[in-house]
């Protein structure tokens, strides 16, 4: 049986990947792609809590996390379906209309 | 034998995550973050849940990715120059990270050190998820299920072909 | 998992992936000359007949052609992914059979070979590589991934024509892939469990039908199951890329589709892959829908006869699902791709989730 800290701590590394890609890419998919990476680094932080404690609350929580990232890419990638036909890139530093 | 394929399936999750950060090209990324997926999948398998690591392929290499996959193709992603970010900019994200993923470690290494799993097997399977998922969280589960129409009518308005200044050729062929 | 995984496991373990994996790769030749040699039947003429008797080495000659030929990568192409993308694709063909049980399982008796002690008080060998609890779910995730290799392979190539098969391919296969996993519920809700093995057990013996006939008990008798079965034989059609669902290389209009710019060994691993896949999907037709490996009204024992009439049972019921495969090719023409895609969402969508409901409200009822 392989102790819980072991996948606490890759999940915390592959979080810490997703926030470097977050702070220096600027193409959009891939932020949101990196968004996704810390999205699972977290679900496998609730199946290594799970088994610790042994409670199915946690797998009931990344099920719930699965659907909504289901939900969450579909309509992340209509915007930038949207972006895209508007202003011919991704680049998230051009999306600035609302910038002050 | 569990900890060499813990760390074999560890070590490509983290380097396959480390090319889609890195990579210049997303259709290498997302493919790259497919095969992270999958190593993810095998650590579920390893934590006692083998329906959710099925349930992980299905939806997030199966379906997501695919969706990935498509618009980065369909709007022909791969020849747009990404310009360069700022080198502060770059300097101060790695930094940041750096420090986070430090102190992430430092604090998990600290306080979640476990001295034993608990005795007995961990029935987690197919048929004890769904009882607790239709008696204890049947609100929340409808409430995904509206949450997820929701989702395809707000995609479809976004991405409707009734935007102004669609690009030529494959531009147009948007998946509706 | 009763007991403790040892030397002996992994040498059956070993055994049963050989055997399957002998099996999955011989059914490309095979399929080769019986594809070549059932279209001339159905369109009167000879077919292939010069190498060997009746052609039957035709596929030995293909096989040595493909490998003889010039390898050639476009210059505009993605090199990496090029030559992953046929790897890609044959992954998923060749998985999936694993969770797929392929015969009666029997005991093992202790016996003594070479001076030693084998089997040590008994050993079930159950015949499936990998018997897991989601068995089901296994399949379909691997049955995603299948995609993959096909649209990387049309993105790859930097070619217009491969890179609309590769869409057109993924779109179809997303799309099927929905009615063809949502017809399965309906075969996991009668077993009750999503293990392929209790599937196969829940449909051997027999029930007799209006008191007259005794029908064997497999799922496509079932008086809830026959629209599952259609829904999930003709989804299986669309997902293997076979006609008359075969937009991904419609050669009239797409060149040869995703695999245009292919030549050589990687083309040939393109087309081992759409075979591997029309066997699994076979042999889950057969698991999910025909019994497995139930011979129909005889109750086979738990022995090593049992087991080897059941395989050949099982192995008969994919033959005979792979010649539907190639009948159908040469007998319906190929549809067009806005009508499959309605056809896929508006027709086989709706009626997949009212049979759930049907089965549902059958086994509700206690008629199943």
């Amino acid at each position: 049986m392989i102790p819980t800290h072991y996948f606490l701590v890759l999940s915390a590394i592959l979080f810490t990947i997703g926030v470097l890609g977050v702070l220096t890419r600027k193409n959009g998919i891939t932020i949101f792609m990196s968004i996704e990476l810390m999205v699972n680094a977290v679900n496998l932080t609730f199946l290594a809590y799970a088994r610790q404690f042994h409670q199915t609350h946690g797998l009931i929580f990344v099920f719930f996390i699965m659907a909504i990232a289901a939900a969450e890419a579909a309509v992340g990638l209509a915007i930038f379906i949207s972006l895209f036909h508007h202003r011919d890139t991704i680049d998230v530093d051009e999306a600035n209309l609302m910038h002050w | 034998m569990e900890f060499a394929i813990f760390f074999f399936f560890a070590a490509i999750a983290v380097i396959f995550a480390l090319v889609v950060v890195l990579h210049r090209n997303p259709v290498v990324g997302a493919l790259s973050l497919v095969a992270s997926f999958f190593a993810l999948a095998v650590m579920y398998v390893l934590l006692e849940a083998p329906f959710l690591a099925a349930l992980q392929i299905i939806v997030y290499a199966g379906a997501i990715m695919v969706l990935f996959l498509f618009v980065i193709m369909l709007l022909n992603l791969q020849h747009v120059a990404e310009p360069a970010t700022r080198p502060v900019q770059q300097f101060l994200g790695y930094l940041t990270a750096a420090a986070f993923g430090i102190g992430l470690i430092y604090f998990v290494l600290k306080y979640a050190v476990f001295a034993a799993l608990p005795k007995g097997p961990f029935l987690a399977n197919a048929r004890v998820l769904g009882i607790d998922i239709f008696q204890a969280y049947v609100f929340p589960f409808e409430m995904v299920s509206i949450l997820l129409l929701a989702a395809i009518v707000g995609a479809l308005v976004m991405s409707g072909r009734s935007m102004k200044g669609g690009r030529a050729a494959i531009g147009n062929e948007v998946p509706r | 998992m009763g007991h403790a995984f040892d030397a002996t496991d992994i040498t059956l373990s070993i055994v049963k992936i050989a055997i399957v994996l002998i099996m999955m790769l011989q059914i490309t030749p095979i399929m080769v000359w019986v594809e070549r040699r059932g279209s001339a039947l159905i369109q009167d003429r000879p077919g292939p007949n010069r190498v060997g008797p009746l052609g039957l080495l035709q596929s030995f000659a293909d096989a040595l052609k493909f490998i003889l030929k010039e390898d050639i990568i476009p210059s505009g192409a993605h090199k990496w992914l090029y030559t992953l993308a046929p790897a890609l694709g044959l992954f998923p063909a060749l998985t999936t059979i694993a969770v797929v049980p392929w015969g009666r399982g029997f005991l093992l008796h202790e016996r003594l070979f070479l001076g030693r002690r084998l089997f040590a008080g008994g050993r079930w060998f159950e015949p499936v590589v990998a018997d897991v609890s989601v068995g089901l779910l296994v399949v379909f995730a691997l049955a995603s991934l299948s995609v993959y290799g096909i649209t990387t392979a049309g993105w790859a190539s930097n070619n217009k024509y491969s890179l609309f098969g590769g869409i057109r391919a993924s779109a179809q296969m997303i799309s099927y892939e929905l009615s063809l996993t949502l017809a399965a519920v309906s075969a996991l809700l009668v077993a009750g469990s999503l293990r392929l093995t209790d599937v196969v057990w829940q449909q051997t013996g027999s029930f007799v039908l209006f008191n007259t006939i005794k029908l064997p008990a497999w799922n496509v008798f079932s008086p809830a199951m026959w629209l599952s079965f259609i829904i999930f034989t003709v989804s299986g059609f669309a997902e293997t890329n076979r006609l008359p669902f075969d937009f991904a290389e419609a050669e009239a209009e797409l060149v040869a589709g995703y695999h245009t710019e292919y030549s050589s060994m990687k083309f040939a691993l393109f087309f081992m892959s759409e075979y591997m896949a029309m066997g699994t999907m076979s042999a889950l037709i057969t698991t999910l829908y025909l019994g497995g490996w139930d011979i129909p009204w005889y109750h086979e024992p738990p022995t090593f006869l049992g087991f080897i009439l059941s395989a050949l049972c099982f192995l008969a019921k994919v033959s005979f699902l792979m010649f539907v495969f190639v009948w159908v090719r040469w007998t319906i023409p190929r549809l067009k791709y806005d009508i499959l895609m309605r056809i896929g969402w508006k027709i086989f969508l709706p009626l997949a989730f009212l049979n759930i409901v049907l089965v549902a409200a059958f086994i509700a009822a206690g008629w199943i």
